[in-house]
C-alpha cells in the first residue's frame, strides 16, 4: 500500500559512464548515480560469482577484492570506486590453472554449498597477498567478515594454510585431499 | 585377441606415413579412456577389505558390498567433484540463472499478523509502466503442502493472511525498481482477526482458528496435531531410585543458509514450464506445481540449481515457486524473483519453538524405567513437515537406551508466525538436548559418572527399540568409548575450577526415512538411479539426489566409480533436471548417501555385469576369474591377460549401443503395526557422542565453547573429508542454537531479528576445536556399510554444552539458547539464594562414587562383549527392548507382563493427568462432536 | 535490495564539498554526507530517512590522515587499526568494531556519527509498516516510540559506536566544516541526548577530524565491549576508561550503547574518590539503557559494572 511513508522506487535514468578495470578488462557502463557495486557486478558486468547474501554487510559473500584490498560490494557505492582495479572470484585464477586458494578450498572441505565461497576466496587470497605464514589467529580475524554456514569454518581455516605452503613454496601442502584432482586443465600452460 | 584398441575393427594398420591421422579411424590412445592418468593405477590395497585380501581393518564384519570394493575412492578423502565449479565461481545459483528478456518479480505481504483479505486492488499498479503481470490469490485457487495429509497452502492469500510476510499477491515488470514500486501500489483492504502468538494459548478453543479442517478440526482450537504413545510397564516408576524432571523452552531457529531463496519460472515456446529454483526435494515442487498451476507433471520440468544451503529450509514446494510460474505464464517472459534476506525469515520453516517437559527415571539397578514426555511445538502459520515433526519430539528419544517405558504426548499448533518446519536434526534435536541432560541428571543422583551410566544401557546392535524401530548396526558405544579417551574425561569431569566445565551428549538419528510420503513402500522405489555409458566410455549418472553442498554428487559418483574401477573424473553425475532424473525423494531425512548410493550400486553392478561378460567373452575365461581395476579388466592371476575398459565395453556395446542400466532401492518391510508406527522408521540409525568444554565468564554469564570431540557412527565413511565436514558443520550450527540462535517475537509479536546482523549465527571466533571422530560400525544395509553423517551430528553438540556448563558454575539452564543475560541471571539468582557475595565463591559440582559405579561398570563390560559379538554377527539371536528387565526377546513383552502398554490414544481417565502438550487430548474432534459445528 | 533513488556527489576538495551542501541547503534539497557507507547504506537500503542527495567524501584528498594526535574523518578503521602510530587505545577499539570487511569500508567520522539504532527502527520498509511505523522514522504519520510507547517527543535509539567514549576518555577534540566555516568541540560534548538530534551538527556540517592532546601518548587504558559474537556485532554495552600513566588520579571512563549518546563519567569517577568500584556503582545509577538491541536492558546495565571494572584494571 503506498502512502506518504513509502519511498518511491522509480529511479532517475542512469545518467553516470561507470568506468573500471573488473578482472583486468576495462568496462565501461552506464549506471545511475546511486548504485551500488554489487549490483554494477552481478546485473551490469556478469560476474555472477559475486553472490548477494544478505547486502547488509553481515555474510561476506559480496566480498571483491578493489585495488587490492577486499571490501564488501554491497556496501560500496559503484561511482566511489570508479576507475578502480576490480578482481572478483573470477579473476583469481589466471589463464588455465587454479589459483592455489582456490585448489586448496576444493581439495580441503573449504567449499561445500559454495555459496560464500567467493567471498571467503577474496578475504583469503588479501590475507596471503600480505601474510604467506599466517596464524590460525590471523585467519581467523581475515575471514571474520565471512559468514559460513556449512562448514563450521575449520576446514576453510585447513584450506587457507594449505594456500599458504603452496605460496611459501613448501613442498607439500599441509592436508592434502589423497584423490586430488582439481586442476581441471592438466595440459594447461604452467 | 587384437593387439591393442582401434576404433574400427581392422583399421589399425590405417596409419598415413607422415604420422598423421586418417579420418575416423585414429587409433586410441591406450588407454585413452579418460581420467588424467596416463597409465593404470596399482590396486590400492589400503582400502579393500580384509576380506577380499587387502588391508582395509573390519572391526565391525563384513559387508554383502565388500566383494564390490576396487580401491578406487570408497574410503578415501575425496573433494566434492563440483568443487572446482564452486571456486571459479562458476556455480550457478537461483538468482544467477538470467534467461533472455527476463522481467522480475516481487511478492506483495501481508502487514498484519491474521487478517480477513477483504479486497484486493491491482489497478494502479497495473497502470504503472512496465509492469506486465499482477497476479492475486484468486489465480490459484488450489492448496499444496509438502505432506499430502497436511495441504494447508495457498500461492497466494486466499481468504486470509496468517502471519506478518505471509504472501498476497505478485507482481512482475522490466526491472526491479518497477516492480518494488508496483507492489507498493497493490491495495489490500483487510479486516484484523485476534492473533495468536504464545503456542500456549493455541491449544484453546478460539472464534477463528487458523486453519478449518473440518470434521477433523480438533474442537475449535489451533491443535494440528496431537500425538500420545504409552509403550512399556509403566507401573515400575514409582520404586525409581533417582527420578529427573525438566521443564525446557527452545527457541525457534532459522536455518540461516547464506544463499536467499531464488526462483526463476519460464514458459519454453512449447508450452512447457521450466522452473530453475534451489530446492533440496525437486520432486515434492514439481508435484505443487502441477497441482497449482492445473498442469500435468510432465508439462514442468524442475531445473534444481546449485543450492546455496538447505538444511531443510528449501525442502517444502514454496508459494513463491508458483508465484513465478503464475507472472511468467501471465506476461510471457521468464520471470526471476530474488528474496531479501527479511523474506527468508518470513518464510522461515525454520526449528520449532519449543516447550518440552521431560521426566526421567532410573531404578535401583541404575536402568532407565521410563521417559515421559511432553512437546508443545509452535508451528507459525502452515503444516509444513509438522505432522511428522510432532512425531519425531517423541519417538526420536527411544533410542539409544534401553527403556523400561515410554510415554509421549506432543502437540502442534498453528500460531500466527512464520511456519516452523524441517531443520538439521528435523524434530529430534529439541527432545534430544533434554533427555540427555536429564541423563546427566540421572547420573549425579545416582552418582555415577554419566559416561557409564549410558554405557551400561545401551541398546546393542540388532535390536529393536520399545517402540519397534529396527535398529541394525550401532556404534554408540564405540563413540562414547573414544570421546572419552579423547577429551581425557575421567581426569577431568567434575575436576574442573569454577568457570571451566566439560560435557558429554549422545544423539541418535534417522538415516533415511522409511515412509516414501507420496507411496506404498511396498510398491515403489525411494530412489532410483540411471547410469548410461555411450562409446567414449564415459559414465552419464541421471539421480534425482540434490546436492546441496553435503557432497551427494559426489558420494554418488564415488560408488558408481568404486564398481566399476574408473576415475572419478570419468564419472559425470547429471542431476538437475527432473526431465533427465529418475523420480527422488530428494535431501531430507538423511536419506541420500543410503537411498541412492545404494541404487547406484544397484545400477552399476548391472553395467559390471555386462562388462564382465563382455570381458569373459573375449577373453575365454570365468567372469569371476576377473578383476576391474583403474580402466582395466583382467585376470585374477595374471594381470597381464586382459583389456582395457573400453574394449570391453565396446564389445558389450554391440548391437545395441549405450549401456543402460536402472538401479533402484526401496526399504524392507520393518516397523510396528500401531498408529503413527511408520513415523521415525528409517532402513539404518546413526549414532553420536560429543564431548564439550566451556568456559563461562561468572560476571558476565558468556560462555565459550573451546573445545569438542566429535564422533559419529556413519556406518562407513565414503568420503571421510566430507564426513568431517560434516561433523564439524552441525557442531557449528548446533552451538549456534545452544548459544546465540534465536527468532526473536516481540511484544507485538512481530519477528524482531528478520537479519543476519541480528540473528547471530557463530563467527569463526566462537568456533571451538573440533576433533572429528568417524566410527564405522558397518552397516549391513547401507551402501559399502554407509548410513548418514549430516543431521546425527548435531544433536549432542547442544546437551553437551549445557551439561558442560552445569559442570562449570553448577547450574543447569533449561532455556535455549544460553545468551549471556540468562546465564548470568541464573547465576545471580543462585548467589541470591546461597547468600553469596563474590561470584568466585560459587560452589562447583563434585561426584562422590556410589556403589553403583561398579555395579554398572561390570554390566557395561559384559555389553561390551555382548555387542562386538552382535555387530559382527557372530551373535544373532533376536533382541528386542526389555531384555536388560528381563524379558525374554522371542516373546512380545506385553505377553509377559500384564502391566505392558502398547496405546495410541490416551484413556479416559489418564486426560486429567496429561502434560501442557497432552491436554489436546481433552479437546473432541469435530466428528465425534454430537451436535457438530 | 535496490537503493531508493538518491543524486550522489563526489566532491575533490573539501571546499567543494561545502559549496554543495550550501547550494542544496539554499535550494532546500535535502541531503546525507557518505563516508564509508556501512551505516547509512545499510539503513538507504532499507528505506530509513532516506535524501535525494547524498554527499560522498571519498574523493577528497588529505582527510584520512592516521597520526598520534589527529585522525582523519575518512580515516579507514581497518588502516587505524593496524597502524603503529595511533594511540593503542583507539587502535584497540577501532579493531573491535563489526568484522575486518566491514573495517575497510567504515571510517573514523561515521563511527563516531553513527546513526543511533533500534530493533524498532532498523528494519525493512515493509517491516516498519506492519508495526505502523516510528517515532525515529515516522514518515510523517506522527508515530509513537515504540520502544516507550504512548511518547513520541523523545527518540530512545541506542548509540552503538565503539570508538566514541575512547575517544572521550582520551579527551578528544573534533573538527566540524561547513558552509558557515570550521569549529571544533571536545567530544563529550559533540553528542546531543536524543536519538534524532544525535550531535550538534547543523545543516551542513561535517567531521572533518579529531585531535588529541599532545602528551596523549602519556596515556593508557582499555576497552571493554559487551558482545555476543566477536564479529559483526555492535556493542550491547561498552566502557572506556583511561589515566595518564603512573597517575590514577587522572582517571576518566565513558560508556557507550546503554543510551542514545556515549557519555563520559566525570562527576561520577569525581565522586567515587578512586574507588572503582564506586565507580561501578555510580555509573550503573546514572544509566538507564531500555530494550532496543538484542539483549536485555536490565542485563546491560549491569554488565556496566563489570565492564567499567575491567576497563578501570591496571
Amino acid at each position: 500500500m503506498v502512502g506518504e511513508e513509502h519511498v518511491s522506487m522509480i529511479p532517475i535514468a542512469p545518467n553516470n559512464v561507470w568506468r573500471a578495470k573488473v578482472n583486468g578488462r576495462a568496462q565501461e557502463i552506464l549506471a545511475p548515480s546511486n548504485a551500488i557495486l554489487l549490483d554494477v557486478l552481478r546485473d551490469k558486468v556478469g560476474c555472477l560469482g559475486v553472490k548477494r547474501g544478505c547486502d547488509m554487510g553481515t555474510c561476506g559473500c559480496c566480498a571483491v577484492l578493489i585495488d587490492g584490498e577486499p571490501r564488501l560490494s554491497c556496501l560500496t557505492m559503484a561511482n566511489e570506486c570508479a576507475g578502480s582495479d576490480i578482481i572478483s572470484v573470477e579473476g583469481l585464477s589466471n589463464g588455465a590453472h587454479l589459483a592455489p586458494i582456490q585448489q586448496c578450498f576444493a581439495e580441503c572441505g573449504g567449499s561445500q554449498c559454495g555459496f560464500c565461497t567467493p567471498g571467503f576466496l577474496i578475504s583469503s587470497q588479501a590475507l596471503l597477498d600480505k601474510n604467506q605464514n599466517p596464524t590460525d589467529s590471523e585467519i581467523a580475524t581475515a575471514i571474520e567478515g565471512n559468514l559460513c554456514r556449512c562448514t563450521g569454518y575449520q576446514q576453510i581455516i585447513q584450506s587457507i594454510q594449505a594456500a599458504a605452503a603452496i605460496h611459501r613454496g613448501d613442498e607439500s601442502p599441509a592436508n592434502p585431499a589423497s584423490d586430488a584432482h582439481s586442476d581441471p586443465h592438466p595440459s594447461g600452460p604452467d | 585377441m587384437t593387439d591393442g584398441y582401434v576404433q574400427q575393427p581392422g583399421s589399425s594398420t590405417d596409419v598415413r606415413v607422415d604420422g598423421k591421422r586418417v579420418a575416423g579411424k585414429m587409433s586410441f590412445n591406450p588407454p585413452g579412456s579418460g581420467g588424467s592418468r596416463p597409465e593404470m593405477a596399482e590396486r590400492d590395497l589400503d582400502f579393500i577389505p580384509e576380506v577380499e585380501g587387502g588391508k582395509e581393518a573390519q572391526p565391525a564384519g563384513h559387508h554383502q558390498h565388500d566383494k564390490y570394493r576396487t580401491g578406487t575412492t570408497v574410503g578415501k578423502r575425496t573433494p566434492l567433484v563440483d568443487g572446482n565449479a564452486k571456486v571459479t565461481g562458476q556455480a550457478w545459483y537461483g538468482d544467477d540463472v538470467r534467461l533472455a528478456n527476463e522481467i522480475i518479480g516481487r511478492i506483495v505481504r501481508s502487514p498484519h499478523h491474521y487478517a480477513k483479505v477483504k479486497s484486493i486492488d491491482t489497478s494502479k499498479a497495473e497502470a504503472l509502466p512496465g509492469v506486465l503481470a499482477v497476479s492475486t490469490g484468486e489465480d490459484a485457487p488450489q492448496r499444496f503442502g509438502v505432506l499430502p495429509v497436511t495441504k494447508d497452502e495457498h500461492a497466494m492469500a486466499v481468504e486470509k493472511v496468517r502471519h506478518v510476510g505471509d504472501l498476497v499477491a505478485c507482481v512482475a515488470a522490466i526491472d526491479e525498481a518497477t516492480a518494488r514500486e508496483a507492489a507498493a501500489l497493490i491495495e489490500v483492504e483487510y479486516e484484523v482477526l485476534d492473533a495468536v502468538h504464545d503456542p500456549k494459548k493455541g491449544l484453546l478453543d478460539v472464534d477463528d482458528p487458523i486453519h478449518w479442517r473440518g470434521k477433523y478440526h480438533i474442537g475449535s482450537t489451533n491443535v494440528q496435531k496431537r500425538v500420545f504413545q504409552e509403550f512399556g510397564d509403566r507401573s515400575k516408576l514409582e520404586q525409581a531410585r533417582a527420578t529427573h524432571h525438566g521443564k525446557w523452552k527452545f527457541m525457534g531457529v532459522n536455518h540461516g543458509f547464506t544463499e536467499p531463496h531464488a526462483v526463476v519460472a519460464h514458459w519454453d515456446p512449447n508450452g512447457r514450464l521450466q522452473l530453475y529454483t534451489p530446492q533440496q526435494v525437486p520432486h515434492y515442487a514439481h508435484r505443487a506445481l502441477a497441482t497449482v498451476l492445473d498442469v500435468p507433471m510432465h508439462q514442468v520440468n524442475v531445473i534444481r540449481t546449485f543450492v546455496g544451503g538447505g538444511f531443510g529450509g528449501k525442502s517444502d514446494p514454496f508459494p513463491h515457486e508458483m508465484c513465478a510460474a503464475i507472472l511468467a505464464r501471465k506476461a510471457g517472459r521468464p520471470v526471476r524473483i530474488t528474496f531479501d534476506r527479511e523474506e527468508v525469515f518470513w518464510v522461515n520453516r525454520g526449528r520449532h519453538p519449543s516447550h518440552i517437559e521431560v521426566q526421567m527415571f532410573a531404578d535401583d539397578d541404575a536402568r532407565i524405567s521410563g521417559f515421559e514426555i511432553d512437546a508443545l511445538i509452535d508451528g507459525g502459520g502452515f503444516a509444513s513437515f509438522g505432522h511428522v515433526t510432532s512425531y519425531y519430539n517423541g519417538v526420536l528419544a527411544t533410542a539409544p537406551y534401553e527403556l523400561g517405558s515410554f510415554h509421549y504426548t506432543g502437540a502442534r499448533v498453528w500460531t500466527n508466525k512464520p511456519a516452523s518446519g524441517a531443520m538439521r536434526g528435523h524434530g529430534a534435536v529439541n527432545t534430544r538436548c533434554a533427555i540427555e541432560v536429564g541423563m546427566d541428571d540421572l547420573a549425579e543422583k545416582l552418582q555415577v559418572d554419566p559416561i557409564d551410566l549410558r554405557l551400561a544401557n545401551l541398546l546393542p546392535p540388532h535390536s529393536k527399540t520399545i517402540t519397534g524401530f529396527r535398529i541394525t548396526s550401532n556404534g554408540m558405544r564405540q563413540a562414547l568409548e573414544r570421546v572419552r579417551e579423547g577429551s581425557d574425561w575421567d581426569s577431568k569431569f567434575r575436576q574442573l575450577p569454577l568457570g571451566k566445565g566439560i560435557g558429554i551428549g549422545c544423539g541418535f538419528f534417522i538415516s533415511g526415512s522409511g515412509l516414501p510420503i507420496h507411496w506404498d513402500p511396498n510398491k515403489f522405489p525411494h530412489a532410483t538411479v540411471h547410469i548410461q555409458i555411450d562409446m567414449d566410455g564415459g559414465v552419464t549418472v541421471h539421480t534425482g539426489a540434490a546436492d546441496i553442498g553435503q557432497g551427494s554428487t559426489t558420494a554418488i559418483a564415488q560408488v558408481v566409480a568404486e564398481v566399476l574401477a574408473l576415475p572419478l573424473e570419468m564419472i559425470h553425475v547429471r542431476s538437475h533436471e527432473s526431465d533427465t532424473s529418475p523420480v527422488d525423494l530428494g535431501s531430507y531425512s538423511s536419506r541420500v548417501t543410503f537411498m541412492n548410493a545404494n541404487a547406484a550400486i544397484t545400477a552399476a553392478l548391472e553395467i559390471r555385469e555386462q562388462l564382465l561378460n563382455a570381458a569373459s567373452e573375449i577373453l575365454e575365461m570365468p567372469a569371476e576369474y576377473l578383476v576391474l581395476n583403474d580402466r582395466r579388466i583382467y585376470s585374477k592371476r595374471d594381470p597381464a591377460i586382459g583389456m582395457s575398459y573400453l574394449q570391453a565395453l565396446h564389445k558389450s556395446q554391440e548391437d545395441k549401443g549405450a549401456l543402460i542400466a536402472s538401479g533402484a532401492y526401496r526399504t524392507p518391510p520393518m516397523g510396528g503395526v500401531h498408529k503413527g508406527a511408520a513415523a521415525g522408521l528409517a532402513p539404518a540409525y546413526s549414532f553420536s557422542a560429543y564431548v564439550a568444554e566451556v568456559e563461562v565468564d561468572v560476571d558476565t554469564g558468556l560462555i565459550k565453547c573451546t573445545d569438542v570431540w566429535a564422533a559419529h557412527d556413519c556406518g562407513k565413511a565414503l568420503n571421510p573429508l566430507a564426513v568431517e565436514g560434516q561433523i564439524i558443520g552441525s557442531c557449528h550450527m548446533g552451538l549456534g542454537q545452544v548459544l546465540s540462535e534465536q527468532m526473536v517475537y516481540g511484544r507485538t509479536g512481530h519477528l524482531q531479528n528478520p537479519n543476519l546482523l541480528d540473528y547471530k549465527i557463530p563467527s569463526v571466533h566462537e568456533m571451538p576445536n573440533v576433533t572429528p571422530i568417524i566410527i564405522e560400525s558397518c552397516d549391513p544395509e547401507g551402501p559399502f556399510g554407509a548410513k548418514e553423517a549430516g543431521e546425527g551430528p548435531l544433536l549432542p553438540i547442544l546437551p553437551a554444552v549445557v551439561n558442560a556448563v552445569y559442570d562449570a558454575i553448577g547450574i543447569r539452564i533449561n532455556d535455549l539458547p544460553l545468551t549471556p543475560d540468562k546465564v548470568w541471571a541464573a547465576i545471580a539468582k543462585k548467589m541470591k539464594r546461597e547468600d553469596l557475595a563474590d561470584s568466585q565463591d560459587l560452589p562447583v559440582p563434585r561426584i562422590d562414587f556410589s556403589e553403583l559405579q561398579a555395579k554398572i561398570a561390570k554390566r557395561s563390560a559384559e555389553h561390551n562383549n555382548r555387542d562386538g559379538r552382535r555387530q559382527r554377527s557372530e551373535d544373532t539371536d533376536p533382541y528386542i527392548n526389555g531384555v536388560l528387565f528381563g524379558f525374554d526377546p522371542s516373546i512380545p513383552p506385553e505377553e509377559q507382563d500384564g502391566d505392558w502398554k502398547i496405546s495410541v490414544r490416551p484413556d479416559s481417565d489418564q486426560l486429567e493427568s496429561l502434560g501442557l502438550a497432552g491436554s489436546a487430548w481433552t479437546k473432541i474432534e469435530q466428528r465425534k462432536m454430537e451436535d457438530g459445528k | 535490495m535496490l537503493m531508493p533513488p538518491f543524486e550522489l556527489h563526489l566532491p575533490n576538495t573539501v571546499e567543494e564539498a561545502c559549496a554543495i551542501a550550501a547550494d542544496l541547503l539554499s535550494s532546500g534539497d535535502e541531503f546525507d554526507w557518505i563516508a564509508g557507507g556501512t551505516d547509512l547504506i545499510p539503513n538507504y537500503k532499507w528505506h530509513i530517512n532516506t535524501k535525494p542527495h547524498v554527499i560522498s567524501l571519498t574523493k577528497i584528498a588529505g582527510i584520512d590522515t592516521i597520526s598520534m594526535t589527529e585522525i582523519g574523518c575518512m580515516a579507514r578503521l581497518s588502516n587505524i587499526s593496524e597502524s603503529d602510530s595511533v594511540h593503542p587505545l583507539v587502535a584497540e577499539a577501532a579493531s573491535k568494531v563489526a568484522s575486518s570487511l566491514i573495517r575497510r569500508n567504515a571510517t573514523l567520522g561515521g563511527n563516531l556519527c553513527l546513526d543511533t539504532r533500534c530493533f524498532w527502527f532498523n528494519q525493512t520498509e515493509e517491516w516498519r509498516s506492519s508495526i505502523d511505523w516510528c517515532h525515529k522514522c515516522d514518515c510523517g504519520t506522527g508515530s509513537d516510540c515504540r520502544v516507550i510507547p504512548n511518547q513520541n517527543t523523545l527518540c530512545v535509539a541506542t548509540y552503538q559506536g565503539d570508538i566514541a567514549p575512547n575517544l572521550m576518555v582520551l579527551n578528544a577534540t573534533v573538527h566540524l566544516i561547513g558552509p558557515k566555516g570550521e569549529r571544533s568541540v571536545l567530544l563529550h560534548d559533540f553528542y546531543q541526548l536524543d536519538g534524532m538530534t544525535r550531535n550538534i551538527l547543523e545543516p551542513g556540517e561535517f567531521m572533518l577530524k579529531i585531535t588529541l592532546p599532545e602528551d596523549i601518548a602519556d596515556w593508557t587504558g582499555s576497552y571493554r565491549k559487551l558482545r555476543v559474537r566477536e564479529s559483526w556485532d555492535f556493542p550491547e554495552a561498552g566502557a572506556a576508561a583511561a589515566w595518564k600513566k603512573g597517575d590514577r588520579g587522572t582517571l576518566r571512563v565513558a560508556t557507550t550503547a546503554l543510551e542514545s549518546i556515549p557519555r563520559r563519567h566525570d562527576e561520577e569517577v569525581a565522586s567515587a574518590n578512586g574507588d572503582v568500584k564506586a565507580i561501578c556503582d555510580a555509573i550503573y545509577k546514572s544509566t538507564k539503557p531500555v530494550n532496543n538491541t538484542s539483549l536485555p536492558p536490565r542485563y546491560r546495565r549491569n554488565m556496566i559494572k563489570v565492564l567499567v571494572k575491567r576497563a578501570c584494571e591496571e
